[in-house]
């Protein structure tokens, strides 16, 4: 009997997709310039009394000079080592005397840095950034010690893990000779080489107003945005920064394949990453397309390669697909599967292989597509919820070479993605010649 | 460039009143009881729920180590009539974002949804909650699932070095086994076991329940009928008081890794103890502070001897302890806890200065309007309060408890806390050394090897 309402309400449950409110797209965003150069977004939500400022800028790990690996990193960590008005660790005290948080984060194509405080001290902040833009104090003994902090990073999120090593080297042998197939925290032997004058260079070619983008989300205006930042930003001087070098991404005329065997590996692993376009090389619709196929192929517990490797062939004990398209160049799709004990890589492997082949051949089911497109446009809203999240979206998307629109028209784009294009993707873009397979096995095992 | 002397000085505990009553957050009656918390907000279309049920790992049976937290991965595998694919299809139409998280006090169960799909999100938990199916595949794929993941844990220093520091604190009380069990527990549990569990202990007696977003008391109070209005309303008894905790020294879990991690903890205060504002104000400025806080410009700025190193005053239903935790490359494990070590010894003994207190007040009230800035953010903060027991009108008092302490305040906290000697530390790792002798540095400890 208790189960007689569960039963049509299941009926109506399955059913389908639910379309979202589009009402729920609105947010509102306001862009302008400073005299210097200087990019701003102001994305407002005054639900709280606090904001988030990010500064993002363009320089990342593309621009570590030869042999010095990690010095994108290493140099974000430098920003927080103090200025002659603001000395030693006196930024960060002086974030959190005044109640707010703050920290910075690098990849291969930008540096962020960011604070969340109550709306009230948003000029702080921006003094406080303004100061470090220009005056940054790069003593030898703040290097030498932060190299040590850095190493000891890169111990922790690393060298301790073997799936992280694995990625590693397959981004090194999928890249040939671009710069994205060096690891953002540097190859150790690099880190140890960066000194006092490397990191001064860095900082006068790279480090000038010119070269952010700042966004604020939170309870603030436009006005007020525009008024603290040129008082605060706006005395800083624009200066050339150093032209950031095109590199090629040559085509792959071979599949990669490599097996890491490792004492420290008790779980294997087999994880493939496809070079693709990124958002910023792709005709339209295509990035949406590779979106929603990663969707499809392992976005949740009801795509493919979950329900037919964990659910239904009992081969695996997760499995799952990831569009990283957010790059100045090239993007990457990953696949990736675990075994479940006695299960072979190779026998895994090839029924990813095979679930994946499903894409090229035919188009998605109709309702399997809607869902995967109801996740995605969902993300778009949830997002909303969190001033970081918002910040992060436009400061991301500018900080590669896209447009505002080009986040805000998003949701829409997705909407607009057919089966066809789907099935365009998974046959055109996925291409194993340019594609590396990794297997990570435990050391002495048989596979 | 000239520059003009920068706003450093701008501190005063005045200057966030008006600030600290971000959210209105109001209660909501309900008739069997459940303690609800809620913040109604139109701005954005969707709702976020947290709920705590008292259903974790203290209430696993001897010998079937990690049931309450398979039981509750398996909340999503299947309900009523809708097998797992169903159920997590019907989940995934509707972008219902469901997360369950098992720790030692309680199950918690997350629920993010938009406002037009709130009614089926909200049935879809209650059916879940109660009438899940525990399907023998869905129980056999989940066992997989957690085996596989017990598995990695073992190659990742800091979950060793955790399981090892709750074991060696706790000992046999139900806080010191792993909230995901062991190997050889979770090949012994059964169906019918996690059935049993699920009837006696997904109740809503002592649930505690926090909503934000786009909904108001009427509507609320349909939606949480039809997510636990089925469930039994009686409550478990909590678990057992610990005797005693702690065991003063170091332990070495080997493990082949080039950086260790270091885990130390020591008896804390429980939430109802008149010095455990003073011990929350001391653990920021000792270790809870990030960049702010002692051992992080003694390990981190001044010596790069880690990435990160941080201490939390951490409160279960039955014990309270403070909980620090670091990792450095082998050879410096001994140095770093030797740093440790004295500051803490140096701040038990002197307390806070002046300045650090102000400091610390002023961060820790005026970064609390920032866990109020969205439905995600209140209605986490909101239930980790409740699940500490604290009472609704602690939101308006918390800055006005933190504004008042002193001084000497902190610097009893402190001195009950930070006694250096009184240490359990666990490493997960090999540091230089340490295999075959004492360190040096520290004497006076016995080690015991483990496992």
């Amino acid at each position: 009997m208790a189960f007689s309402r569960a039963c049509c309400f299941a009926a109506a449950l399955i059913a389908t997709a639910v379309p979202l409110p589009s009402h729920a797209q609105d947010a509102k965003i306001f862009q302008f310039a400073l005299q210097n150069g200087m990019q701003v977004v102001v994305v407002p939500d005054h639900r709280a009394p606090v904001v988030t400022q990010m500064l993002w800028y363009r320089v990342g790990a593309v621009d570590d000079p030869p042999g010095l690996g990690g010095m994108a990193h290493f140099f974000e960590h430098m920003m927080f080592r103090g200025t002659p008005s603001v000395p030693g660790d006196q930024f960060a005290q002086t974030v959190a005397r005044n109640g707010g948080q703050d920290n910075a984060f690098t990849t291969h194509d930008y540096t962020c840095f960011y604070e969340q405080i109550a709306k009230d001290r948003l000029k702080l902040v921006m003094s406080l950034d303004a100061d470090r833009m220009a005056n940054l104090d790069l003593s030898d003994s703040n290097v030498h010690t932060e190299r040590d902090v850095v190493l000891e990073e890169r111990r922790m999120r690393v060298d301790n893990d073997p799936q992280a090593l694995l990625r590693e080297q397959m981004e090194a042998a999928l890249n040939l000779s671009h710069p994205y197939g060096r690891p953002v925290i540097g190859w150790s032997e690099e880190i140890h080489h960066i000194g006092r004058v490397e990191a001064q260079d860095f900082y006068q070619h790279h480090y000038a107003p010119n070269n952010v983008i700042l966004v604020v989300a939170g309870d603030v205006t436009p006005q007020d945005v525009r008024a603290a930042a040129e008082e605060e930003y706006g005395k800083v001087a624009a200066r050339p920064t150093a032209l950031r070098a095109e590199f090629a991404q040559p085509p792959r005329l071979g599949e990669t394949r490599m097996t890491i065997a490792r004492d420290d590996v008790k779980v294997p692993l087999m994880l493939r990453i496809y070079r693709t376009v990124s958002y910023t090389e792709a005709k339209p619709g295509e990035a949406e397309a590779l979106e929603t196929l990663a969707q499809l192929m392992g976005g949740d517990a009801t795509s493919a390669l979950y329900r037919e490797l964990v659910v239904r062939r009992r081969l695996a004990s997760d499995a799952g697909a990831a569009y990283s398209g957010y790059a100045r160049d090239s993007g990457e799709f990953d696949v990736y599967a675990v075994p479940r004990p006695g299960v072979r890589l190779d026998v895994l492997e090839h029924n990813v292989d095979q679930i994946m082949q499903a894409f090229v051949q035919a188009h998605p089911k109709t309702a399997d597509l809607e869902r995967a497109k109801t996740q995605l446009v969902a993300d778009s809203i949830y997002r909303r919820d969190s001033q970081y999240s918002m910040a992060s979206a436009y400061g991301q998307a500018l900080a590669i070479g896209l447009t505002a629109d080009d986040v805000t028209e998003w949701p829409e784009r997705i909407r607009a993605v057919s089966g066809e294009a789907v099935q365009h993707v998974a046959a055109q873009d996925l291409i194993k010649r340019e594609a590396v397979t990794g297997y990570l096995v435990p050391a002495g095992g048989q596979q | 460039m000239a520059w003009r002397p920068l706003l450093v000085a701008l501190t005063c505990a005045a200057c966030f009143s008006g600030v600290a009553n971000a959210a209105d957050v109001k209660t909501l009656k309900m008739p069997k009881g459940e303690e609800v918390w809620y913040v109604s907000d139109h701005t954005l279309p969707m709702i976020a729920m947290s709920a705590s049920i008292p259903a974790g790992s203290a209430y696993d049976p001897q010998g079937k180590f990690g049931l309450a937290a398979f039981a509750a991965s398996l909340l999503d595998e299947g309900a009523g009539n809708l097998n797992s694919t169903a159920y997590q299809t019907a989940l995934s139409n509707r972008a219902i974002r469901l997360t369950i998280n098992p720790s030692r006090d309680y199950l918690t169960v997350s629920l993010v949804t938009l406002t037009d799909n709130a009614k089926d999100a909200f049935q879809l938990l209650g059916l879940a909650l109660a009438h899940p199916r525990f399907d023998q595949d869905a129980v056999q794929r989940v066992r997989a699932q957690i085996l596989s993941s017990l598995e990695e844990e073992d190659t990742d220093p800091p979950t060793v070095a955790a399981k090892g520091f709750y074991k060696a604190y706790f000992h046999d009380h139900p806080y010191g086994h792993s909230v995901n069990g062991d190997a050889a527990s979770i090949n012994a549990i059964t169906q019918g076991d996690i059935r049993a569990f699920a009837a006696a202990h997904w109740v809503k007696g002592d649930i505690k329940i926090a909503v934000s977003g786009d909904v108001d008391a009427a509507t609320l109070t349909q939606l949480l009928n039809s997510a636990f209005g089925r469930l039994p309303a009686r409550a478990p008894a909590p678990p057992p008081w610990p005797g005693h905790v702690g065991q003063p020294g170091i332990q070495v879990i080997p493990m082949a890794v080039p950086q260790p991690t270091v885990i130390f903890g020591l008896p804390g205060l429980m939430r109802s103890d008149r010095d455990f504002i003073p011990a929350f104000v001391a653990n920021y400025i000792i270790g809870g502070g990030g960049f702010s806080s002692r051992l992080t410009d003694e390990v981190r700025v001044k010596r790069g001897l880690t990435y990160d190193i941080s201490t939390s005053l951490d409160s279960f239903r039955r014990a309270g302890f403070v909980a620090g935790e670091f990792a450095t490359k082998q050879s410096s494990v001994n140095q770093a806890i030797g740093v440790v070590r004295s500051t803490l010894e140096e701040f038990a003994q002197n307390g806070p200065t002046d300045k650090e207190l102000a400091d610390a007040k002023t961060y820790l009230t005026g970064s609390f309007p920032m866990s109020f800035s969205s439905n995600v953010g209140i209605v986490s903060e909101l239930n980790g309060f409740q699940q500490v027991g604290l009472p609704v009108d602690y939101i308006q008092k918390r800055n006005a408890l933190i504004d008042a302490v002193t001084v000497a305040d902190v610097k009893r906290a402190a001195k009950r806390i930070f006694n250096p000697r009184a240490m359990t530390i666990v490493i997960g790792g090999t540091p230089d050394g340490q295999r075959t002798a004492r360190p040096p540095a520290i004497p006076g400890e016995a080690r015991a090897a483990h496992r």
